[in-house]
């Protein structure tokens, strides 16, 4: 079994039942014993208390005074029985009846004990002791009926049975109880350790009970130790990108200036093997990016990012006096790390701020079909023909501006790595270019 | 017009240095982080072009180094980390525009206009004053009637005094923004080409403030 309630569980019925068996037995053993004796002892009283009614005639014969006998002794088969023997005559008492009782032999200062059937199947103990008296050995048997102790010690033995019983149940309730409420810290990181791969947190909450605090904190090492490889390996890509890009401008600068005389499509074709290079390393640093970072960097946050964003496209647009239309549902949880939100909303407005004429529209808003993002721009827009050609082919809207980058491709792109949907076409209002972007639920 | 480049990648600002010479800037090269922040916090440049990847001291360290110190002049950030969180970064921490490589020298030759349109705040793509036309292409100035052709340095002067007019221009100021920086500096130089232009543009285009320099057009 791999459920730890049941392990512990059993754990604790079985110690607790052979303790409690133990217990049971023992005390129901000496609670019979103590009782016993203290039978024993009465009998022993009883037997003292007849040997001092014992008398003897001239002849040498014997018998009890009549006065010394308690009158339990008289009813008969009331329970309570004696003989008192001397020389092989024998008094019986007057419950015994015409019964008898087995004289066990004793020596004189001896006595012995034994359990009996008496009369009427009476459960009997026995008890006989060896006297000397007169220079004489008398014997005196006395004997009383168990079944009221045996009935006491059963209901004793039965009460403590029911009593153990509910301290078991007690018990394993509290035990329940301690080790759900236990167990709630290790669901609780279960549930932290989602959140972490949703890069909702970015580390573990380490105050946890003392017990899982080590599953914790081997997490969240585990976790920095990979993020310091990422760090690396990504700085490692970085800087490739960096030595490969500054080699790159010079050899479209040569071409262009070299070749300026020379035919354009030698011109046009080295141009385009060097933004095909360019586009290649960029593309590799962002899937880089987007399959480690699904650990820990962070999500796109429209409260923290968007201003930041927003701030820098109207400093590099100083020239360009735009209005810009908000509509951002500023709770809305953008389904991205940060990067990955910057690089898509920020190639999205640059693009509606490169071709507006005045007026950007950009709105963020949640349904209960998911997320969707639009932007729209009061720019040329695209005819038809030119629509279908970006969502067939990917080409870029912007494919012949020298040095503007990249363009709708990348958008199209980074979405469809993201999972979400794109639509290009028509801005209603605005008449412009639209791009609506939706990150369905689930 | 004064620039200072900082790339570490020297076979590129030597030719991106030569590109702008001819397009009449003086240009000062710097390759680590630690010259690049002394020079460009000491020295009055026109528009800084700074590369993020630089030995010793990375850009964007500089760069808010010297807004901290209170360097207001325009920097344009040329580097092959192009992501929005970078050119955000960038930006944040003071520059005022983003170019990633590869590039076109003429996309880099447009953007450096525009800052430095942006820093004197001449709003016009043509550089206009007093009915006096500077061709940045051609390198030559017109009026109504004429064409003179310029020399380089007369260009850069002449330019300097243009996005500056009605502004007294101490000799010093005029060679600190016309020459680099191991250029040979000699600021009576200034007088003569000062005297070229009049004999252009005519002796009332630039008046001389004894003492103080000389002013394009009206004192405002």
């Amino acid at each position: 079994m791999t459920s730890l309630k049941f392990r512990l569980g059993l754990g604790l019925i079985l110690s607790m039942l052979v303790m409690f068996a133990l217990l049971w037995f023992g005390l129901g053993s000496s609670v019979r014993q103590l009782m016993e004796q203290q039978l024993v002892t009465r009998l022993q009283h009883d037997a003292e208390n007849l040997l001092g009614g014992v008398r003897f005639d001239r002849q040498g014969n014997f018998k009890l005074l009549e006065q010394r006998i308690q009158g339990i002794y008289q009813q008969p088969f009331s329970g309570h029985y004696f003989i008192v023997e001397m020389a092989g005559i024998q008094l019986h008492s007057r419950s015994l009846w015409d019964e008898s009782l087995p004289l066990l032999q004793v020596a004189a200062g001896k006595s012995a004990q034994q359990r009996i059937s008496g009369p009427q199947q009476q459960p009997l103990l026995l008890w006989v002791k060896g006297y000397r008296k007169g220079g004489k050995l008398i014997r005196i048997a006395v004997a009383e009926d168990m079944t009221a102790l045996e009935n006491a010690i059963h209901d004793f033995q039965n009460r403590l049975l029911l009593w153990l019983l509910a301290v078991i149940l007690l018990l394993l309730l509290i035990q329940r109880y301690i080790v759900r409420r236990s167990l709630r810290s290790v669901i609780a990181a279960a549930d932290e350790v989602n959140r972490l791969e949703h890069a909702e947190i970015t580390v573990l909450d380490e105050s946890v009970p003392e017990e899982v605090r080590p599953l914790v904190l081997a997490i969240n090492k585990l976790l920095q130790r990979q993020q310091q490889r990422l760090q690396r390996s990504r700085e490692a890509l970085g800087n490739l990108a960096h030595a490969i890009k500054t080699p790159l401008t010079l050899l479209q600068q040569l071409a262009e200036e070299k070749l300026a005389d020379a035919d354009d499509e030698s011109r046009r074709q080295l141009s385009r093997y060097s933004r095909q290079i360019n586009q290649m390393v960029d593309q590799s640093l962002r899937r880089a990016r987007l399959a480690g970072d699904s650990l820990g960097a962070g999500r796109f946050d429209l409260r923290r990012d968007l201003p930041a964003l927003l701030d820098t496209l109207t400093r590099l647009y100083q020239d360009k006096a735009v209005t810009l239309q908000q509509q951002v549902d500023q709770t809305v949880q953008l389904p991205f790390e940060q990067q990955d939100g910057m690089e898509l909303l920020g190639n999205l407005l640059d693009n509606a701020w490169k071709w507006a004429n005045s007026t950007v529209a950009f709105s963020v808003r949640a349904d209960a079909e998911g997320i969707s993002i639009s932007v729209e721009d009061d720019g040329p827009g695209v005819d038809e023909a030119m629509l279908s050609e970006i969502v067939k082919r990917g080409v870029r809207r912007d494919e012949e501006i020298p040095g503007h980058g990249i363009g709708l491709s990348v958008i199209k792109s980074l979405v469809e790595e993201l999972d979400g949907e794109i639509e290009f076409g028509r801005a209603a209002t605005l008449g412009g270019f639209k791009v609506e972007i939706k990150f369905r639920k689930g | 017009m004064r620039l200072l480049l900082a790339e570490d990648d020297v076979d590129l600002s030597q030719r991106l240095k030569r590109y702008l010479a001819k397009q009449g800037f003086a240009v000062d090269t710097y390759d680590n982080g630690i010259d690049v922040e002394f020079y460009g916090r000491e020295v009055a440049y026109d528009v800084i072009i700074l590369d993020l990847g630089l030995p010793q001291r990375s850009g964007l360290e500089v760069l808010a180094n010297w807004r901290a110190a209170g360097v207001k002049t325009p920097v344009l950030i040329l580097t092959a980390r192009n992501t929005w969180s970078q050119k955000v970064e960038g930006l944040q921490a003071g520059a005022d525009d983003y170019l990633g490589k590869p590039f076109h020298q003429e996309e880099l030759l447009a953007r450096i206009q525009a800052l430095i349109r942006r820093a004197t705040q001449t709003v016009a793509e043509r550089l206009e004053v007093n009915g006096w036309v500077l061709d940045e292409e051609t390198q030559s100035i017109s009026n109504a009637t004429q064409r003179w052709d310029l020399t380089g340095i007369e260009y850069r002067l002449l330019r300097y005094f243009m996005l500056h007019p009605g502004v007294i221009l101490s000799k010093t100021r005029l060679t600190e923004h016309v020459y680099e920086q191991d250029a040979d500096k000699d600021s009576n130089v200034i007088e003569v080409y000062v005297n070229r232009l009049r004999q252009k543009l005519g002796s009332d285009a630039i008046t001389t403030r004894r003492g103080q320099g000389y002013v394009f057009g009206e004192l405002k």
